[in-house]
């Protein structure tokens, strides 16, 4: 199907043909209008666009990556949403699941961006160390590619956080100097899914936008688009009841773990991070981590890999005393110190005080002595 | 012209018989107008209940078992109440900074003059033994002042932290003015510092009782009650 699909009919006319009905077309677009959080009035606007829009001709590219993303790509909810999510894109490119290998599959990447307009999802980081050496296809650096890949292009999507933000091969010390495109790629529209992997929903969701509305989706400070990361997972959560009550989960299998309380203790990062998991949820809407049980992980904020962990814990480890010792002890020890230190200094100053010396005329002392003269003028003139 | 202390201070007295009373040598004057010791103890109070329901926020000790009671639910709501009073107080004081009395006023926490530098080295020689006598001043001395600057940058970054964690949940207004605060530091991180200045600013608590207690013994001005009274006795050159 890939690479023989050179044909750029309508959406619509080729899902026919593959036999997917009308009414399940147009539960897909229900399903999609609810995710990008859009009034039910543009079910229709959706479904008008799709039948009419020609297919965009996609090239996926793989870099550093863990191909977790063409894993959930290929894990769009059922066989039925399956066969639309790859009919309504005409992935001309892919690595892992294109027929074509070698040079007949780097042709048709060639071919896709001669023709131009064509939408780039990019996955995984792209490495600028040393010449890009540790990435390589065909001959050609990642950052080649990338650079010829989006020459024309309509759009950049950034699967995963790798691609958004460099992710986890840009964790320190970032061995191969990784970055995420954005860094890389200017003159093209760019939007980040971030997440390890990406929800697949939330990007048909971004396409059928782009196909509907001919843009890109409205975006945070950090380019993901706010229909799927414009809440916070804790505000959304299962759990938040929990929380809110005070029952926290405070081991493994405990009672409040098996009772399905809240998980802030065993470091869940919800409070953190920003995604649509409680609502969209995963593999079809089976579950999701905090629903099976595990605390999230902030997997599609920036860096997460350094700012997020340790994943058991709350916070971060206060740097230099190693992760076993927590916040707590560290401030108690402040205070602790600071009792201790001017507790010293208390001492050392009474007696320093005893000793006598120059020290300043109290105004007990003057009274004093204003008393013992029965006048009032000595204090004056000191 | 008024030439020695005494005659200044019975000068002073004359003028303004509310603020300064001119006795046997000594002159008791109203350092701390009443806005300074209200918003002083509406501060001192709004971060200890910041700190009980910050700390439990950050640390919650009490898991309550099949009960629920809403715990975090009101922990957080008094946290964002007593935070909204804590800012107002900030703000009442950095204003009172500019029309409050001379001792009250921006440059007594800028160590900026001659002179005030000077008293912040005399404050540091007192502090480490090189001398026994205390900086002379009616206010708080140079080097308070500047502690004191150093708790205001911590409660500035307090409220900044504070306030884009709010924008995390409440969105609106503090996300609109507060959330580039994340492009500098990332979420857990800005949760990491504002944890850490809880346990700064009770370190600066602990440091400033035991100083005005040191201070109290040490010049008998009556220090530890003039944040009550706004009265201090002093001798009268110090005026
Ligand atoms: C001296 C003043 C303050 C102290 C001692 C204090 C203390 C704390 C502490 C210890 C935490 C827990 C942090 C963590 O471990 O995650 C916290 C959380 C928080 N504080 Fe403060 N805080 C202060 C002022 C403020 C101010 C001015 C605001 C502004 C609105 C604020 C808003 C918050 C918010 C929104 C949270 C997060 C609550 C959550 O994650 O559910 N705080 N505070
Ligand atoms: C969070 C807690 C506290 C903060 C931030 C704080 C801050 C300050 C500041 C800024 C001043 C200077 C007065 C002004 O110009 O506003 C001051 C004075 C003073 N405070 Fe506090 N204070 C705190 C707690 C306390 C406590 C618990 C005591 C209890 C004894 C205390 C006793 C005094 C005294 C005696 C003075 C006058 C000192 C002087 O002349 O320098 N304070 N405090
Ligand atoms: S499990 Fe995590 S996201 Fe859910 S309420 Fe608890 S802290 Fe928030």
């Amino acid at each position: 199907m890939l690479e023989t699909d050179t044909r750029r009919d309508s959406i619509v006319e080729s899902l026919l043909a593959r036999g997917v009905t009308r009414r399940r077309f147009l539960e897909f677009c229900a399903a999609t209008t609810a995710i990008l959080a859009l009034p039910v009035t543009y079910e229709a606007r959706i479904a008008e666009a799709l039948e009419t829009a020609e297919k965009p001709t996609l090239v996926w590219l793989e870099f550093q990556d863990c191909a977790g993303n063409s894993e959930s790509f290929l894990r769009a909810r059922d066989p039925g949403v399956a066969d639309i999510v790859l009919d309504i894109l005409s992935v001309d490119y892919h690595e892992t699941i294109m027929a074509a290998a070698g040079h007949q599959a780097e042709a048709a990447r060639e071919e896709a961006i001669a023709r131009g307009g064509h939408i780039v999802v990019v996955e995984g980081s792209v490495p600028t160390a040393h010449g890009g050496v540790y990435c390589t296809i065909g001959g050609k650096t990642a950052q080649q590619i990338l650079a010829e890949t989006v020459q024309g292009a309509a759009a950049v999507i950034n699967t995963g956080t790798c691609s958004a933000y460099g992710g986890i091969p840009a964790a320190a010390p970032n061995p191969t100097g990784a970055v995420g495109v954005p860094e890389l790629v200017s003159g093209v529209p760019v939007v980040n899914l971030p997440g390890c992997p990406m929800n697949v929903d939330n990007l048909t969701a971004t396409i059928v936008h782009y196909l509907t509305f001919g843009a890109l989706p409205a975006t945070d400070g950090v380019g993901r688009p706010l229909f799927a990361y414009g809440e916070r997972i804790h505000d959304h959560c299962e759990r938040r009841a929990h929380f809110d009550a005070g029952q926290f989960a405070l081991e493994w299998g405990d009672e409040g773990h098996r009772k399905g309380w809240c998980l802030y203790k065993m470091g869940c990062k919800g409070p953190s991070t920003f995604h649509n998991c409680p609502s969209q949820r995963w593999n079809g809407g089976t579950s999701w981590p905090i629903g099976a049980g595990h605390g999230c992980v902030g997997c599609s904020e920036p860096f997460f890999w350094d700012t997020m962990t340790p994943i058991y814990g709350r916070l971060p480890a206060p740097p230099g005393f190693g992760v076993t010792t927590s916040l707590e002890k560290i401030g108690a020890g402040i205070v602790g110190l600071t009792a201790l230190g001017f507790g010293a200094h208390g001492v050392a100053k009474a007696v320093q005080r005893k000793r006598g010396g120059d020290a300043v005329q109290t105004p007990v002392e003057i009274d004093r002595s204003a008393l013992r003269t029965g006048s009032d003028e000595e204090g004056g003139e000191r | 012209m008024t030439t020695t202390p005494r005659e200044r201070a019975e000068a002073a007295a004359r003028e303004d018989p509310l603020q300064v009373v001119a006795t046997a040598g000594c002159v008791t004057v109203r350092v701390w107008q009443l806005p300074v010791r209200v918003i002083h103890w509406t501060i001192f109070s709004s971060v200890v209940v910041l700190s009980l329901t910050g700390f439990y926020i950050g640390t919650p000790y009490l898991s309550v078992g099949s009960d629920p009671r809403f715990v975090m639910g009101w922990a957080r709501a008094a946290h964002n109440l007593a935070a909204f009073v804590f800012i107002a107080a900030i703000v009442a004081r950095i204003i009172w900074a500019f029309t409050g009395n001379k001792w009250s006023r921006w440059d007594q926490f800028v160590p900026i003059s001659k002179a005030r530098r000077q008293n912040a080295w005399a404050g540091f020689r007192y502090y480490t033994f090189l001398t026994r006598t205390p900086p002379p001043g009616a206010g708080h001395n140079a080097l308070a002042g500047a502690t004191y600057l150093v708790v205001l940058a911590m409660f500035v970054v307090q409220i900044f932290t504070g306030m884009a964690l709010l924008g995390l949940e409440a969105g609106g207004a503090p996300s609109a003015l507060f959330g580039w605060v994340f492009a500098v530091l990332p979420i857990p991180w800005v949760r990491f510092v504002h944890h850490l200045i809880m346990w700064t600013t009770w370190g600066f608590v602990v440091h400033h009782v035991y100083s005005a207690v040191l201070m109290d013994t040490e010049e008998k001005t009556g220090l530890i009650s003039s944040i009550f009274t706004g009265w201090k006795r002093l001798p009268a050159d110090r005026l």
